[in-house]
């Protein structure tokens, strides 16, 4: 069976994206949110095998949703997704538990690498 | 506002610009623009807070724009629809977060806010301080980026610099 991945992103554009990357890659894509707080709601009913998270974003901002995640799921699979590459960023996404960390703009590869590298294809 | 919070605007333009499909601009002249002006056809605007603080806005014609989307959904756009307007948002949100990458390298550490998108010309927008506009002329038109960002006053940040020695000696040698 393909591995299960959550899309948390709040632009379209870049979901829209991520799903066809990932589908075409052979992975099933569990399901989306467009914000920190859905995504953590989606993460508790979908338990995927790995989650794209978006840092910058409305309602609740990616880095506090990946603490959540990791609260409810310690082994949870999460790739930070998101336009911010400054080194405090990646270094507090990397200490709070985020498996890699993805700077937009990304290229396929680098997206089917992440997760081929964090869960297998 | 301050020149050299331009560079890191031209730098991350490009290459985001170049990642996306658009390919290389150039780089068009700098000029300044006072506390108001009037939108283009599609303005994008995004927020910067922290050791910087203020908008960047992203103006463009809405053929650009049609143009660009296409580019970087590698689809054709018929209509410019909310995934193609999320498109263009997230160009500006990919170059502002690119930008405040390379403004972290000189000491000032900011985040940004989600990118909102203006539609309708002459919206007359007020910045905080007045705005450094660079050109950057693709193949599918301009791009105008509007960099209205002023440092923060030490005082106003004293209780949050806690031990950034990097960052109070980088604005000791600008200033």
């Amino acid at each position: 069976m393909s591995k299960r991945v959550l899309i948390v992103d709040d632009a379209m554009f870049i979901r829209h994206t991520l799903k066809r990357i990932i589908s075409e890659a052979g992975y099933q894509v569990a399901g989306e949110a467009d914000n920190g707080q859905a995504g953590v709601e989606q993460y508790k009913n979908l338990k995927p095998d790995a989650v794209f998270l978006d840092i910058t974003m409305p309602v609740m901002d990616g880095l506090q949703a990946l603490q959540e995640i990791k609260t409810f799921d310690p082994n949870a699979v999460v790739i930070m997704c998101t336009a911010l590459g400054q080194e405090s960023m990646v270094m507090e996404a990397l200490k709070a538990g985020a498996k890699d960390y993805i700077v937009k703009p990304f290229q396929p590869d680098r997206v089917i690498n992440g997760l081929a590298k964090a869960i297998g294809s | 506002m301050r020149v050299e919070f331009v560079e890191p605007f031209v730098r991350a333009g490009i290459s985001v610009m170049e990642s996306v499909s658009v390919g290389r601009p150039e780089r068009g002249q700098l000029s300044m623009r006072h506390l108001k002006f009037t939108t283009q056809q599609v303005t994008i605007v995004a927020g910067v807070t922290g050791d910087v603080r203020g908008q960047v806005l992203y103006g463009m014609s809405l053929v650009t724009a049609e143009k660009i989307a296409t580019a970087m959904l590698q689809e054709p756009v018929m209509t410019f629809d909310e995934l193609a307007t999320s498109a263009i948002a997230e160009l500006g949100n990919m170059i502002t977060g690119n930008a405040i990458m390379y403004l972290a390298e000189k000491g000032f550490n900011c985040v940004i806010t989600p990118p909102s998108v203006i539609r309708g010309m002459n919206v007359e927008i007020s910045t905080p301080v007045p705005a450094l506009v660079v050109p950057l002329i693709t193949q599918f038109g301009k791009v105008e980026i509007n960099i209205a960002l002023a440092e923060v006053a030490k005082q106003d940040q004293a209780s949050t610099v806690g031990g950034d020695g990097q960052r109070g000696l980088s604005a000791v040698q600008q200033s």
